[in-house]
């Protein structure tokens, strides 16, 4: 045989090339032809991947993109609609949550209500043992606490005062039953009726005003039972800390006792008539500063200890209030404000979810994929 | 004959369902690649994974793989050809790997005794020469020849599939080629 040459090779090795069986060339084609179904078996997973796999990117982009937007948008609608019903729940937002919403504070009206009362509500106030012994000469230098600043920051205990007002709606015919109901839970919790008034008559005009003081201790609970009356349109509640003018007018009395024992010494060791008539003048004006002084504490416990309540009971549709005559283009915005935000905050915290995930997922990916490069390698060497 | 006959008429019924459902570009192209590459896809096949069954089963593996993927084929970055039997290399890989043997890059003993009746005693000598001495060389050597004449392959495609750039494809081929004849001389 002559050397190989060139051609002769080519010739030679095209000639050893591998044929297709005509059987399976046929059944090929036929699957070319019906664009090569998927087989029944196999895991749901893997026909998934497969699936997923033949997506072309930027195909995969839209779907992907309008996916994440319509779950982010649900979720939005969600969050948006579960906020709308804890506000109807609870317009406060919590019992001692000075954050509401139309929460106003006048720390004028409870003093005002509580020293108007004061004679019917004696029996009842429950003074603490420092109020109590604060009121009582002699006593109150040992009570006070030394922290006099504007916030009374180390005072032992903080006295707080806290207001309600509560507005319930209910069916003209109910109103006197729903009154007859704030009396007996007022009655209930030992607190006070400063004041009522109750309408008879149709819809939108019968109701019922009350002016309430309630024992703060059960104010909670209070409140729970009025709210149970009947519909809850508006509750709102506020509280104030009433620690350092409490603890200032303590220390205030203690020194005006401290001067009435110093003018009541000086009155024994007086000599003439005028020296005597100086001190018993002094002593008049001390006492009567001292008197003053317990008074005001005395007011300062009650609006601790009592907390007015101001219920109202309506009849009919709920009356807007003043400012909120309609839904306008600032409530407009201010609702779409707020619905932005909510979709930003789900964004950002999807992305962190998802984020961290995807980032494994990717490594994973790399990792598998350069595994079975190897691997592919390994099997040629 | 009857082969091609029947593949041509399977084409065409392709080709009218396709025009009938509006084929898109992507689906066209593959048909056409379909068309001129399945008997070299199984001879490349054939040739890596060295077992008749395996290399059916591999070469519908490589076209399903490719018929999905055919969307996310960017024609910016090669040829059809180099990217279906990229594929196809993959999967005779895997198959190499999941049986846990290597490569033996030549036809099957028994193609190669299967001598045509019209190919003269010394045609089928040097047949056999050959035979022999590629399955003497390295698996990498014989799947380089087996891109090149059992598939037909330029170089820059074989670069491509191989993953290794146009001019270091030619040398490797090249040297293969050198060694492959000195074989075959040796063996005369």
């Amino acid at each position: 045989m002559e050397p190989f040459e060139d051609d002769k090779l080519v010739s030679a090795l095209e000639s050893l090339r591998p044929e297709p069986r005509p059987a399976f060339a046929a059944e090929l084609d036929e699957r070319a032809a019906a664009g090569f179904p998927r087989s029944a078996g196999g895991s749901p997973l893997r026909r998934l991947a497969d699936r997923l796999r033949s997506i072309e990117p930027r195909r995969a982009l839209i779907p992907a993109g309008a996916t994440a937007l319509a779950c982010i948008a649900a979720l939005t609608v969600v969050i948006a609609a579960s906020e709308k019903g804890e506000k109807k729940e609870n317009p406060s937002g919590g019992l001692l949550s000075l954050e509401s919403p139309g929460v106003t504070f006048d720390p004028e009206v409870a003093p005002r209500a509580a020293a108007g009362e004061s004679a019917a509500g004696e029996s009842l106030l429950r003074l603490s043992s420092k109020e109590a012994a604060a009121s009582s000469a002699g006593a109150v230098a040992k009570a006070a606490p030394s922290d006099t600043g504007p916030y009374a920051t180390r005072a032992p205990r903080r006295e707080i005062e806290r207001s309600a007002q509560l507005v319930l709606g209910t069916e003209p015919a109910e109103v006197r039953k729903a009154a007859s109901e704030v009396f007996e839970t007022v009655h209930a919790y030992r607190g006070i009726v400063l004041s009522s008034s109750i309408r008879d008559s149709g819809e939108g005009e019968a109701g019922a005003r009350f002016a309430l003081l309630i024992p703060s201790a059960r104010l909670g609970d209070a409140m729970a039972d009025f709210s149970a009356i009947g519909e809850v349109r508006t509750r709102r509640e506020a509280t104030a800390d009433i620690t350092a003018p409490t603890v200032r007018t303590g220390e205030l009395l203690r020194d005006s006792k401290a001067t009435v024992e110093g003018l009541l010494a000086q009155l024994a060791q007086a000599d003439t008539d005028a020296e005597r008539a100086a001190a018993e003048a002094k002593l008049r004006a001390e006492r009567r500063h001292a008197a003053n002084l317990r008074s005001q504490l005395s007011g300062l416990a009650r609006r601790a200890n009592l907390s007015r309540v101001q219920l109202r009971i309506e009849s009919g549709a709920p009356a807007a209030s003043s400012g909120e005559s309609g839904w306008g283009i600032g409530d407009a915005l201010d609702d779409a404000g707020h619905l932005i935000a909510i979709a930003a905050g789900v964004t950002i915290v999807g992305l962190a979810v998802v984020g961290p995930i995807a980032l494994i997922v990717l490594l994973a990916w790399l990792a598998n994929r350069a595994r079975v490069k190897r691997a592919r390698k390994r099997a040629l060497a | 004959m009857d082969a091609v006959s029947t593949r041509s008429k399977t084409v065409n019924q392709t080709l009218v369902a396709s025009a009938a459902e509006a084929p898109s570009e992507a689906e066209l192209a593959f048909d056409r690649l379909y068309r001129t590459s399945r008997d070299e896809v199984y001879a490349y096949v054939a040739s890596l994974v060295r077992d008749a069954a395996a290399a059916e089963d591999v070469t519908a593996t490589a076209f399903e793989r490719a018929y999905r993927k055919r969307s996310r084929f960017d024609p910016s970055r090669g040829e059809p050809r180099a990217w279906l039997f990229g594929i196809a290399r993959n999967a005779a890989l895997d198959e190499l790997r999941r049986r846990g043997r290597h490569a033996e890059l030549a036809a099957e003993p028994a193609d190669l005794a299967a001598t045509p009746a019209h190919e003269s005693a010394e045609a089928s000598e040097r047949r056999l020469a050959v035979a022999d001495a590629l399955a003497d060389l390295e698996s990498r050597e014989r799947e380089l020849i087996a891109l090149k004449f059992f598939a037909g392959l330029s170089n820059a495609e074989i670069a491509a599939v191989v993953g290794i750039g146009e001019s270091n494809a030619g040398t490797r081929l090249h040297r293969a080629m050198t060694k492959l004849r000195e074989a075959c001389d040796g063996a005369v």
